[in-house]
């Protein structure tokens, strides 16, 4: 079959003043119709330019340097600015990552659907636009009433399908999905990419799928093209890929996956209820029945955040506790409680024998030096108004664990070098001045600095590239057993969680499901959600297939509910205690 | 939106207006002047002979027709009470002209002129401010320092400086006035047009040194708002460039003005006064010079309050108004 699209000696340069930065560099590719290709690669890998490039939306001062791209008679890096922007959603169009604000925020979708058809020219009347709509809505597997909402009033999953719906109105030859669900957890984006898949086979059209995520590309594209630098380093079918990369860069990003297990049963035989004891004396930190409900005025239902839930750490046998959960599970009520930034609704947090919401001045700078933080978003961490230094200097004065200046930069230096960077190339400088794997291990290394015996680390690697993550988390995990450091990791990503922790608490819309060792939680998971969670995630391996999305089983006899919202506890995690309130 | 919202709002702008009235009654209380003695000892000064006795009955009739002899309290509450009814009383230097028939005639002067360039300056600045982030050429390129230049000059300034030259050197237009001494004000076409002929100047002032504000501010959010997502999409869907200008870019970035607007609004008549002044336009800002010029305090109570009411009506109108333009605030968006 003749290829739908033809790509030859395509080159992309952002030049400026000074420097003059090859972006794309001589990339060759086809795709056929009805064929999906992948395209994957660390950031700045020259995987988004290229397909800016096709639709001619190459970001100044970026500059199509060289090459044609073939659509037929079409060559589309040859066309005016005019000529390419009436292709754009009628021959090429782009599926943004939907969960963020791609959508207007001040017009309803519908809008968002009809504006672009009458932009090319489309004619409608009332009920034949009507019409369009709701057969868009239907296609996305948006429920009928979506249409008439604005953007904010929809989840992250809806979102992301109305950028579908708005993408496919004109029926494209070829769609650029660019990341689409990688703000998505992993049950929601199954969902989104299967009705991908469908809408593009029933257009015919040819879809090409950016990501970093290796794992979804093994489970849905046909054909991948990996790329460094703005250079193809490997072209192939995904099986031959993923069994024999040639590339040793391939090898190194489909190892860097932390894999998933291959589900098998347990170790030991386990049943009912069984949760672990940590004694009152050597208790680090306890919630105690905390329950945490957010209310929303006189006029608004009170959301649940978390369901009352009782967990302690043990202060002489640190562990490293994962919790998992899609958002708005929860997970991250549960990280305000423990560290004091939230009062719980119901329910303590002990402390040291003291509950947190009463304790006195002194013994909460003592708390709050002793559970420190860690954010998800190395970017926004920092106030960019200072230097690195000041991140650590303020707290390791002001927490009196430094004397003076000199004893500071003493500590400072030592927990960078902790975390594998160089001290004194990271001194003085300022927080735009870093990568963001820099500016997530400065993070980790600041909470390390004060000394603290809990780190409360909420998706601290979710932004950082797949590479860097399993060093953070090994540096996490070194933390632990050198400086006796409990780790409250909490994450929507169940492979990490594997890999790092020593026990897992599955967490669904506030309440406790599943709890136990990472093995049998995930390897065996006994509740039907940690099963869906599970089953998921998209493996690295093309073979083992991408178990498709049951609907949402919800308990409809009330012994179903019972089943549904009993929490299994598991075996016992040494050094750590959990009970779930409705459980008991 | 909610009803309790609005009624909340209400609720609120009721407690301002009573708290701003309270103000207005008892700080010229506290201060100590009594007005009808400093308004009879003017007369009395310029009408010559008057006896002691007869001056001291005259201020305790005065004093009772505007019911200053009664105790404090009563007279709290009848002030209030007349506030309410927005009953400004009589002015002491006009008398028996009420407040309110002052007020009558100027406001209007006051509101034509202000709101008008107000809302002209926020359009054309917003507007401008927009473009200059569209499309960046040698025009807009030289025109925003320009109006930053206006914008760091205050208008009573540029009035004077538009007074000079094309009132007194070109004569193109009159130096001041609401209107010509030898027309008569009337509902006739060459009326509105001597009106507006004398509007020209004060109204250029006005807009000359506040658009450049309304520029920069919307400059700034065009910036930010064209780097956003939707803006990017906006663009891969090969939108025209009129809808992501207007529908995407200005009706975004026009948010924030809407609430700097408002504030705004409510400063133009206090923002009237140096214009109404360099201008002797005859509006609210000049006859508040003249009351206080002449301690016509039931006058200046008048103005303060009428000032109190814009504010607060505007600042709810716009509450109420920015839920309708901004859909995220309509109920506690996330």
């Amino acid at each position: 079959m003749a290829p739908l699209l033809k790509v030859r000696d395509l080159s992309v340069s952002f030049v400026t003043d000074t420097h003059k930065i090859n972006a794309v560099r001589d990339v060759n590719f086809d795709i056929a119709p009805g064929e999906k290709l992948g395209f994957v690669g660390e950031s700045g890998s020259g995987k988004t330019t290229t397909a800016l490039a096709l639709m001619g939306l190459v970001p100044n001062p970026g500059r199509v340097t060289n090459g044609v791209a073939k659509m037929g008679d079409l060559d589309l890096l040859g066309l005016s600015r005019d000529e390419i922007k009436a292709e754009r959603l009628r021959t090429i169009s782009y599926i943004p990552q939907g969960a963020m604000n791609s959508l207007n925020p001040v017009q309803k979708v519908r809008d968002s659907v009809l504006d672009g058809m009458e932009d090319h020219g489309v004619r409608m009347g009332r009920g034949e636009r009507r019409a369009v709509v709701s057969e868009l809505m239907e296609k996305a597997g948006l429920p009928r009433d979506a249409s008439a909402r604005y953007p904010h009033e929809l989840s992250g999953g809806m979102k992301q399908r109305a950028c579908i719906a708005v993408a496919i109105a004109l029926k494209p030859r070829l769609l650029i999905a660019d990341e689409p669900t990688s703000a998505l957890d992993v049950i929601t984006q199954r969902r989104v990419m299967q009705t991908l898949d469908r809408v593009q086979g029933e257009l015919g059209s040819g879809l090409i799928l950016i990501g970093h995520d290796m794992g979804l590309m093994a489970q849905f594209v046909d054909r991948l093209v990996v790329m460094r630098e703005g250079r193809i380093v490997e072209v192939g079918s995904t099986r031959q890929v993923f069994k024999s990369p040639r590339a040793a860069y391939t090898r190194e990003l489909i190892t860097s996956v932390p894999a998933m297990p291959v589900r098998r049963p347990a170790l030991q035989v386990c049943a009912g209820d069984r949760p672990g004891h940590v004694e009152d004396d050597d208790t680090l930190l306890s919630l105690e029945n905390a329950s945490k409900t957010y209310q929303r005025g006189i006029f608004k239902k009170d959301v649940v955040a978390l369901k009352p839930v009782s967990l302690r750490f043990s202060r002489s046998n640190p562990k490293i506790i994962a919790m998992v959960g899609q958002s708005g599970s929860g997970k991250s009520a549960c990280g305000n409680l423990m560290l004091g930034f939230q009062k719980p609704t119901t329910g303590r947090i002990m402390f040291g024998g003291r509950d947190v919401a009463t304790m006195k001045r002194r013994e909460k700078t003592d708390f709050r030096r002793q559970v420190q933080a860690v954010f998800q978003d190395p970017y926004a961490s920092f106030n960019p108004f200072y230097t690195i230094d000041h991140a650590f200097t303020v707290p390791l004065r002001r927490f009196g664990v430094a004397a003076n200046r000199a004893e500071a930069y003493d500590i400072m230096a030592h927990s960078l070098q902790r975390v594998g960077l160089e001290p004194g190339a990271t001194f003085g400088s300022h927080a735009h001045q870093l990568s963001g794997g820099q500016r997530q291990r400065i993070m980790v290394a600041r909470a390390v600095a004060l000394r603290p015996k809990l780190i409360v680390a909420d998706e601290p690697v979710s932004m950082v590239d797949a590479s860097l993550r399993a060093t953070i988390l090994e540096n996490i995990r070194q933390l632990r057993d050198d400086f006796g450091i409990s780790v409250f990791y909490i994450t929507h990503d169940l492979a990490t969680a594997y890999r790092s922790s020593d026990g897992v608490i599955v967490l669904r819309r506030g309440r406790v499901v599943e709890a136990g060792l990472p093995d049998e939680v995930i390897c065996d998971p006994k509740h039907p959600y940690t099963v869906q969670l599970v089953e998921s995630i998209p493996s690295p391996d093309p073979d083992q297939a991408w178990a498709r999305v049951r609907e949402p089983q919800e308990a409809r006899s009330g012994e179903d509910a019972d089943t549904f919202s009993q929490a299994v506890i598991r075996s016992r995690i040494p050094g750590f205690s959990i009970r779930s309130g409705t459980a008991a | 939106m909610d009803l309790s919202r609005i009624i909340k709002r209400l609720v609120l702008t009721a407690f301002v207006f009573f708290g701003a009235a309270t103000l207005n009654f008892f700080l010229p209380r506290f201060s100590g002047g009594d007005p009808i003695a400093e308004r009879l000892a003017q007369l009395g000064d310029s009408g010559g002979t008057m006896s002691a006795d007869a001056l001291s009955a005259m201020i305790a009739s005065y004093n009772e027709r505007f019911g200053l002899d009664l105790p404090i309290w009563e007279q709290y509450l009848n002030y209030l009470w007349d506030m309410m009814r927005l009953d400004f009383g009589y002015s002491i230097a006009y008398f028996p002209t009420r407040v309110w028939t002052l007020i009558g005639q100027a406001l209007p002067w006051t509101i034509g002129l202000m709101i008008t360039t107000t809302l002209i300056a926020f359009l054309a600045g917003s507007f401008l401010g927009a473009f200059a982030v569209w499309r960046k050429n040698a025009m807009t390129g030289t025109l925003m320092p320009l109006m930053m230049v206006f914008a760091a000059v205050p208008f009573y300034l540029v009035g004077l400086l538009l007074i000079f030259f094309l009132g007194y050197q070109l004569r193109w237009f009159p130096t001041g006035g609401g209107f010509s001494p030898l027309v008569l004000p009337s509902w006739e076409l060459d009326f509105a047009f001597n009106v507006l002929y004398h509007a020209c100047l004060p109204a250029a002032s006005i807009v000359l040194s506040s658009i450049g504000i309304w520029a920069l501010a919307m400059r700034g959010m065009m910036v930010t708002v064209a780097g956003q997502d939707y803006m990017t999409f906006a663009r891969a869907r090969g939108l025209s460039d009129r809808r992501m200008f207007f529908s995407y870019g200005i009706r975004n970035a026009i948010l924030p003005q809407v609430t700097t607007l408002g504030l705004a609004l409510g400063q133009v008549v206090t923002g009237a006064i140096l214009v109404e002044i360099v201008f002797s336009y005859p509006g609210l800002g000049n006859l508040l010079l003249q009351a206080v010029r002449g301690a016509d305090y039931f006058t200046v109570y008048g103005i303060v309050m009428i000032l109190v009411l814009t504010i607060c009506f505007v600042t709810l109108v716009l509450d109420l108004i920015y839920p309708l333009l901004d859909p995220r605030v309509r109920q506690g968006a996330p």
